[in-house]
């Protein structure tokens, strides 16, 4: 299995003559985790459904550790866990069945000793015979989770899995992504929280009306598309023709310089002693500044 | 490489679900219509029954029991099918089908036997609700003719019933579309194709439009299996049965190869 987790080429995806994804291409690494970042509407979620084959694509390829899902799923979808953005609501089943269900569905038919393990790690063991309405938002969302990775996945698909939930779960759902992705899943993920799309992920899309306008690994692109800014509290006042000196507040002088340019480096420019300068503060910029500048908001 | 177990596992799977799910709901999918059949066998079968002269020393409460076990089986195969697709795609339950390697295939056969033993159950229920009465009216049990018969008609339509119903309801878009299926086509096949009347009794016109409605050769196949007699040839009505089984299994591939899996 020496293919790509995930290797999307050329992807459109159109609803009549609406592209929703419009001639994407990725591919993700074993083991990284990739984020999907883009507005409402981006053409996330298609994409996505693309993947998971509950929609079928206008044009392009799909290919999951070289199995294309539309025409090899038996061999693709075994590869994939799925936790969709909406809650399903198994009417009649506990929560024990549907994962039992689950994992049957994948051709798991021992699977007692996974999901007893999902159940307690995920904090559902007490609930495990409980129906899905009784279970809390937060809880459906872990069962979403369990389900998704019963049958041992090799690579993960979260569609906004935190959208709605509270901090606390919200913390433990991305460590317990971390620990995932330490044991060699590859995951894609979509989120809002861009926060926490800098801090977990290796990688990063940003996507715009259904086209995707730049990737590349996280810092990397922070670098790349944001400045940093340097607050300076100095004895006396800068030269104020300085072109990267963009105000003051209270008695630190701001500037806004490229993420390579050191304090050292602008003291010299504006030729001030180092023995003139009182303080320093550096704000480096963040993947929130690079999405942003990519989608002409900042 | 797939294993053997990992090949049978999903579709057993499937199948597992469906019977827990009529199983969990049994007192409505179950023990209802023995209500119902109840109902028909003592107000028709009972207490009509004793002035309805159907000839062939056949009492009309030996002929009211098969039509309503079958009946019984095509209404419960059909609801099964049927409510788990709609209910599937309500819940977001299809969603995990669809995103899992299960074949068509399987799901077309999972859910067809899931409808087929749902119906037989309550054909069996039902049937059983008819011996008693029958019991109670002539101090004997009403023998069963020709058993190979029976239980080829009952397979036959249970089965197409349940294939039916998978076709109507990955149709249907919306509630209403299934229950105006179940209304203006279902009910009306079913009370026309013999269940309550001898289609011999008919206007020539009659006659031949319920000869039409392939749920008369169901019905009437099972007739001949308890009874030994019906209104068609039991070889006439094996091949037409057949016939409508190819049918309806044909319009449930072509309608789950078409179908929307998406959330309603």
């Amino acid at each position: 299995m020496n293919d790509s987790p995930l290797k999307i080429s050329h992807l459109v995806k159109k609803y009549n003559s609406f592209a929703a994804v419009n001639d994407v291409s990725f591919e993700m690494k074993t083991g990284e985790i990739y984020g999907l970042l883009g507005p409402n509407g981006a053409g996330k979620t298609s994409i996505i459904s693309c993947i998971v084959t509950l929609q079928d694509p206008t044009s392009g390829d799909i290919q999951i550790f070289g199995k294309n899902p539309h025409k090899e799923p038996l061999e693709a979808k075994k590869y994939i866990g799925f936790v969709p953005q909406e809650v399903i609501n198994h009417g009649y089943f506990d929560v024990y069945e549907i994962l039992e269900f689950q994992a049957g569905y994948f051709g798991r038919s021992n699977s007692k000793e996974k999901i007893d393990y999902l159940l307690q790690r995920l904090g559902l063991w007490e609930h495990r015979n409980k129906k899905v309405k009784a279970l809390s938002g937060g809880m459906k969302r872990r069962l979403l989770i369990a389900k998704a990775l019963v049958h041992d996945p090799k690579i993960l698909l979260l569609d906004e899995p935190t959208a709605g939930v509270d901090i606390e779960l919200r913390l433990k759902l991305w460590e317990f992504v971390l620990e995932l992705k330490k044991q060699g899943i590859s995951i894609l993920l979509t989120t809002h929280y861009l926060e926490e799309a800098e801090e977990l992920c290796d990688r990063v899309g940003i996507l715009q009306k259904g086209q995707l306008l730049t990737e590349g690994p996280t810092r990397e692109l922070v670098r790349k598309l944001t400045k940093r800014k340097v607050f300076l509290k100095l004895r006396a006042a800068p030269p104020m023709n300085h072109p990267q000196l963009i105000g003051m507040n209270e008695d630190l002088w701001e500037f806004l310089v490229s993420p390579e340019k050191g304090v050292g480096e602008l003291l010299e420019e504006l030729k001030i002693p180092i023995a003139d300068l009182l303080d320093v503060k550096i704000e480096e910029g963040s993947l929130e500044d690079a999405f942003r500048h990519v989608l002409g908001t900042l | 490489m797939i294993t053997v177990n990992e090949k049978w596992t999903p579709f057993i799977t499937l199948y597992v679900r469906e019977l827990k799910r009529f199983m969990k709901v049994s007192v409505q999918t179950v023990f209802s219509p023995l209500i119902s059949s109840g109902l028909y066998l003592l107000i028709f079968g009972v207490s009509l029954g004793n002035s309805i002269d159907l000839g062939h020393n056949v009492t009309y409460l030996a002929f009211l029991i098969p039509g309503l076990v079958m009946m019984s089986v095509l209404n419960n195969a059909f609801q099964n099918s049927s409510s788990s697709i709609v209910s599937g795609k309500f819940s977001g339950d299809l969603e995990d089908w669809k995103i899992s390697p299960l074949r068509e295939s399987e799901i077309l056969l999972a859910l067809a036997l899931g409808g087929l033993t749902r119906g037989l159950v309550v054909g069996v229920v039902t049937f059983l609700t008819g011996e008693a009465f029958y019991y109670f009216m002539n101090g004997e049990l009403l023998p069963v003719v020709a058993p190979l018969w029976l239980l080829v008609f009952l397979l036959l339509g249970g089965s197409s019933f349940a294939l039916f119903g998978v076709t109507i309801a990955f149709w249907a878009r919306t509630f209403d579309q299934l229950s105006a299926v179940t209304s203006f086509i279902l009910l009306p096949l079913i009370y026309l194709g013999g269940v309550f009347f001898s289609i011999e009794t008919l206007h020539p016109f009659w006659k031949l439009i319920s000869r039409l409605n392939p749920l008369c050769y169901f019905i009437n196949g099972v007739r001949y299996g308890m009874l030994g007699m019906s209104d068609v040839g039991v070889y006439e009505a094996f091949i037409v049965s057949l016939i409508a089984f190819g049918a309806f299994y044909l319009l449930a591939h072509y309608s789950l190869k078409r179908a929307s899996y998406a959330r309603w």
